[in-house]
């Protein structure tokens, strides 16, 4: 009985992915599902902005648009929050003011020389997944003009602002688990403080 | 008589391989401390930051610099038969960890795409096999290990940093071993020929997969150095979260509904 429900999932799956090309060709626009999605729109719409940045502009001016869409289409705040983890609850308000911020801009920093590297790629934005924590994650393929398409997945969240990206998951590797594990280590290593992070990171804003 | 004490070394070599597979794999799985996607278990972390940093010296004087020029100045064709044929020797262990996984198209698959590219590809030198259809898929003992374990793919023993192969882990270190055992070139030259001859071969394929990795590598290990405070804990999360996706991905292609998904997601982008 499993057998044959299981054989008509396979057999409906077959034919929609059987009539979906002739949709997209037949409509010659081809809206794809991802499309009408909002977080999968901010995903595009961001991927638009920094080709289009990166194409227009050099140096520091590059640098200061790309921070522009990382402060309007990430959620910068939850991602530095994430990043700390268990030791956000140990650091003092003042404290926590300064790593959002010193940690914002490591994370424009990081994400400007990121998109710099961009090289005429393209992106395939796919199916988007609802979790039931609020979050969706947009699956997306970068095309490389040598070798393997590299898989990126973008967290998305709405905490009622409008859709913002919360986490970058290339090749299954979390940009914001590797952060906390990165500063999770460094305040293990630095007598538990989270001030000595704050130091460093501010010292390494600076630079 | 020197032939039969050879393959008498081979045997207990195979076999002492074989149960320390077994034995880690019983390990792995047993292990209580299930560390999911918190951190990762490093206990022996004093040893692994001290090979570590001999890595790092190595890498900066030597294996980078080296994989820069090679990057540079090798012209690309080259370096991407240089690669289809590291990957081609690979096909035949993918094959079998494939199998063993119980994935037997793929098996098919992988061993197809070797006979092809050893004869119409040239030994290797040009992937003929991918524009005939035949996937490629990266596989290896530390996943079928990790595939079996029942546990979160994070979890993959303790994290080792293994001198010039770097980050590691229980799992993987024991594929690695079980791959080496299981590698047919390997077998065939330890076998026929001495065990000069094999380690002639094992130490040339070695070093060209190392400046191959390296320079495919060179980009997401710089922007992780440059952008993490502490370099040696960002790479242990990054190269655990990596193994974990590619053992997932193992593990959702059993599973005919997810693939099938994949298969509509894929339909789906234009």
């Amino acid at each position: 009985m499993p057998l044959v429900v299981h054989r008509r999932i396979m057999l409906r799956l077959a034919a929609g992915a059987a009539v979906m090309p002739l949709i997209g060709s037949g409509l010659a626009v081809g809206p794809a599902a991802a499309d009408q999605d909002p977080a999968a729109q901010l995903i595009q719409q961001t991927a638009a902005r920094v080709i289009e940045l990166i194409k227009t502009k050099t140096g520091e001016a590059r640098e200061a648009g790309i921070k522009q869409v990382l402060e309007s289409d990430f959620d910068l705040d939850y991602m530095g929050r994430s990043a700390l983890g268990v030791h956000w609850n140990q650091a003092t308000p003042q404290q926590r003011e300064r790593f959002l911020k010193a940690a914002a801009s490591a994370e424009a920093h990081a994400y400007a020389e990121r998109f710099g590297r961009y090289g005429g790629q393209t992106l395939t934005v796919g199916r988007v997944t609802k979790r039931a924590n609020g979050i969706s994650i947009v699956d997306s393929k970068l095309n490389q003009s040598d070798g393997e398409p590299i898989s990126i997945q973008w967290e998305v969240r709405n905490a009622g602002q409008g859709p913002r990206i919360v986490d970058v998951k290339i090749e299954g590797v979390s940009m914001v688990m590797t952060r906390r594990s990165d500063f999770n280590s460094y305040i293990q290593n630095h007598g538990g403080k989270v001030e000595a992070l704050i130091d460093e990171l501010e010292a390494r804003a600076k630079r | 008589m020197g032939e039969g004490s050879s393959k008498g070394k081979a045997a207990r070599v195979r076999r002492s391989t074989l149960a320390a597979v077994a034995a880690m794999a019983f390990v792995a799985g047993c292990a209580t401390r299930d560390t999911g996607s918190a951190e990762v278990w490093d206990p022996l972390e004093v040893p692994n930051r001290f090979i570590f940093s001999i890595n790092q010296a190595v890498d900066t004087i030597a294996i980078r610099p080296v994989a820069v020029l090679y990057r540079d100045w090798m012209p690309k064709p080259a370096q991407r038969g240089v690669h289809h044929m590291v990957e081609n020797l690979g096909e035949p262990v993918t094959a079998i960890n494939d199998a063993v996984q119980g994935n037997a198209h793929q098996a098919a698959t992988s061993m197809a795409r070797f006979l092809v590219n050893s004869t119409l590809g040239v030994a290797g030198l040009f992937d003929v096999a991918t524009s005939f259809g035949l996937k490629k898929s990266d596989n290896d003992a530390g996943q079928t290990i990790g595939y079996y374990a029942g546990v979160e793919p994070e979890n993959g023993g303790f994290y080792l940093v293994l001198p010039l192969i770097g980050p590691s882990n229980a799992r993987d270190a024991v594929g690695l071993v079980a791959d080496a055992a299981i590698d047919p070139f390997g077998l065939a030259i330890y076998n026929l020929g001495s065990s000069t001859a094999y380690w002639i071969y094992a130490g040339t394929r070695y070093s060209v997969t190392v400046l191959d990795t390296r320079v495919r590598t060179m980009t997401a290990l710089d922007d992780l150095q440059r952008n993490s405070l502490d370099y040696y804990a960002a790479l242990r999360s990054a190269y655990t979260q990596r193994r974990a996706e590619q053992i997932r991905q193992k593990k959702e292609k059993t599973d005919t509904r997810a693939e099938l998904e994949r298969r509509d997601n894929l339909a789906l982008v234009r």
